[in-house]
């Protein structure tokens, strides 16, 4: 990207060309994530498939494609734009640049719904994970907001309550997991995140919520800026900086525990991505959401492929190698946020 | 005008400002001086439409809290400094408010680029403004208001943090919005300054106002006196200017 300060002119706050870019890079590594496995499928063949062509692919192939890596390379597209731009959103919001999707007790929640579905009645409620996981998280952040009283005078209160919460929730599911132990593989498995289970059903409904929460959260974005400010500032300029705060922080929310009961819980994404794009772009605006949102996919797909080939015929959780980049990046962030603030 | 009319604000059990009546003229800076606690930034606050209140603010005759269309640009005394911000984004989002948020024009780039030249700070827009000097970060905050174009500026404390050198320089600037038909009003702790620039001063103690009026008579008032409890003086230089001074034995 050009950078600023060429003689005179003062370049534009974003440059859309990223955006393009970014979407396209979304649809290569797609492309590749289909393409690649233990069996190999031809591009030509898939596009071919994909388009209805003749000539595509046939028989086991085509239900590999189809059934599997496909649904399960956008289940990982939609839950990767839906982390990374909460995790975006939520750092604009508490004006902290380490806050994540998981900050108001969303994880711990929806790892308490998850937990008593494994636990309680066996196979029957285990169908059910993805929708005891999805309110775990709602409710768990509906507690924050309610016990924080204070979120309109002071983010941070939501913040602390949030971890408060997050605390609780974990405890109760540690109880519930001491009392079954026989639940503790399957509990874990989850915890570390799985994209095993995508099927076109998880796709779809899940893609239906992160739509509708993207949706609100890219077009709410350019005004998000306004929220970096104190009240008053952000009052001058146009913005009703409360009003807006509970917009974000509902669809973020929205997003963050569709992702968790559609995948389980994937860490480090929503800061990685957020952190990356900025880093790359020079750029904190929030302009930059939607290629947040493009590369958060393209990041999720790529780590879903290394996650089914590096140790192909097994697997390992995405979520070990979303850490295992994450982790680290991490701990640059927080070295730079405190030469930053020197 | 602006018109303020039985003007009170609470905060829970206490009272921050208790009926406040006061004129503020267009086209004209008014300052507001009190000791710490009188409740001068709440005021700002309150003519800025953000904090709720009980009375009447009207500006042209609307109800402020109501009129979403007023420009009004607001220079905080302690600004949240957003980690990894540029110069020149900072400087933009003045102009969100004009343009639509995320839709800078042409227009406002090239305005953006003369605003900095003339606030200085022009060759420093790639800098991030997390890096700039108390001095600096004064200067661009003071830039984003004038991008804005506003109809009314209120400053908090827009000189507490600088020098001497640089506390003229920044107040000059304000007063070049004089020009350009905008209604300035501000708190500031230094007196002598407040007279220097500002054609009417308002005095507040404990939430009340003591006194208003032009400010060479609210300089010289018996008022002034009581706000601060008898414990400043004020001097009459040569040329005619008044300075104020803090007296030194605090026990009067």
């Amino acid at each position: 990207m050009k950078k600023l300060g060429s003689e005179g002119a003062i370049s534009p706050i974003w440059n859309w060309k990223i955006t393009a870019v970014s979407f396209s890079l979304l649809i290569f590594v797609v492309f590749l994530a289909i393409s690649f496995g233990p069996v190999p499928l031809e591009f030509q063949k898939i596009i071919r498939t994909l388009f209805g062509l003749p000539g595509g692919l046939t028989g086991q192939e085509r239900t590999l494609l189809i059934d599997l890596r496909l649904p399960r390379a956008l289940l990982a597209a939609i839950v990767g734009a839906a982390l990374a731009t909460s995790g975006a959103v939520y750092q604009t919001v508490f004006r902290n640049p380490l806050a994540d999707p998981y900050l108001l007790g969303a994880a711990a929640g929806a790892g308490l719904g998850a937990t008593i579905a494994i636990t309680s009645a066996g196979a029957d409620l285990y169908s059910l994970l993805p929708i005891f996981s999805f309110f775990g998280a709602i409710l768990a952040v509906l507690v924050s907001f309610f016990i924080s009283g204070k979120f309109f005078a002071e983010p941070n209160s939501l913040l602390l309550s949030g971890i408060a919460v997050g605390s609780f929730a974990t405890a109760v599911q540690t109880y519930l997991q001491q009392r079954n132990s026989s639940s503790l593989r399957p509990v874990y498995s989850w915890i570390l995140g799985e994209l095993t289970v995508a099927n076109w059903q998880k796709v779809i409904w899940s893609s239906i919520y992160i739509f509708i929460a993207l949706t609100i959260l890219i077009t709410v974005s350019k005004q998000l800026d306004g929220l970096m400010l104190t009240d008053e500032e952000s009052y001058s300029l146009g913005i009703n900086p409360n009003r807006l705060r509970v917009i974000a922080v509902i669809a973020a929310t929205l997003a963050t525990a569709t992702a968790v009961s559609a995948s389980g819980l994937i860490g480090f994404v929503g800061i990685v991505v957020p952190h990356l794009v900025r880093g790359i772009t020079h750029r904190v605006t929030n302009r930059g959401l939607l290629t947040i949102a493009l590369v958060g996919a393209s990041f999720l797909v790529l780590a879903d492929l290394g996650a089914r080939t590096l140790l192909s015929p097994a697997e390992l959780p995405i979520g070990v190698i979303t850490a295992f980049v994450g982790a680290p990046f991490f701990l640059v962030v927080l070295r730079k946020k405190r030469l930053v603030s020197q | 005008m602006i018109k303020v009319e039985d003007l009170s604000v609470r905060f829970g059990q206490k009272e921050i400002l208790k009926d406040i009546n006061v004129e503020i003229e267009k086209n004209k800076w008014t300052c507001l001086v009190g000791p710490n606690g009188a409740g001068k930034t709440t005021f700002l606050k309150a003519l800025l439409g953000s904090q709720s209140y009980s009375g009447s603010i009207t500006d042209s005759g609307a109800e402020v809290y109501k009129n979403h269309d007023r420009n009004v640009a607001f220079v905080p005394q302690h600004p949240q400094i957003p980690i990894g911000m540029s110069v020149s984004e900072y400087v933009m989002l003045g102009r969100s408010k004009r343009d639509g948020w995320g839709n800078e024009s042409k227009k406002s780039r090239a305005l953006v680029a003369d605003t900095l030249k003339q606030t200085g700070l022009f060759g420093m827009q790639n800098q991030f403004v997390s890096q700039l000097s108390g001095g600096e970060m004064q200067r661009a905050l003071i830039a984003r208001a004038l991008v804005q174009e506003p109809t009314l500026i209120l400053l908090d404390e827009p000189t507490s943090a600088l020098d001497l050198h640089h506390q003229i320089a920044v107040l000059n600037n304000i007063e070049l919005l004089k020009e350009r038909g905008v209604t300035i009003v501000s708190t500031m702790h230094d007196i002598t300054l407040a007279a220097m620039y500002a054609e009417k001063i308002v005095v507040m103690q404990e939430g009340k106002v003591l006194l208003s009026g032009t400010s060479d008579f609210v300089i010289h008032s018996p008022e002034l006196q009581e706000a601060f409890e008898n414990r400043i003086s004020v001097f009459t230089l040569d040329s005619g200017r008044p300075v104020i001074v803090a007296k030194k034995d605090l026990s009067n």
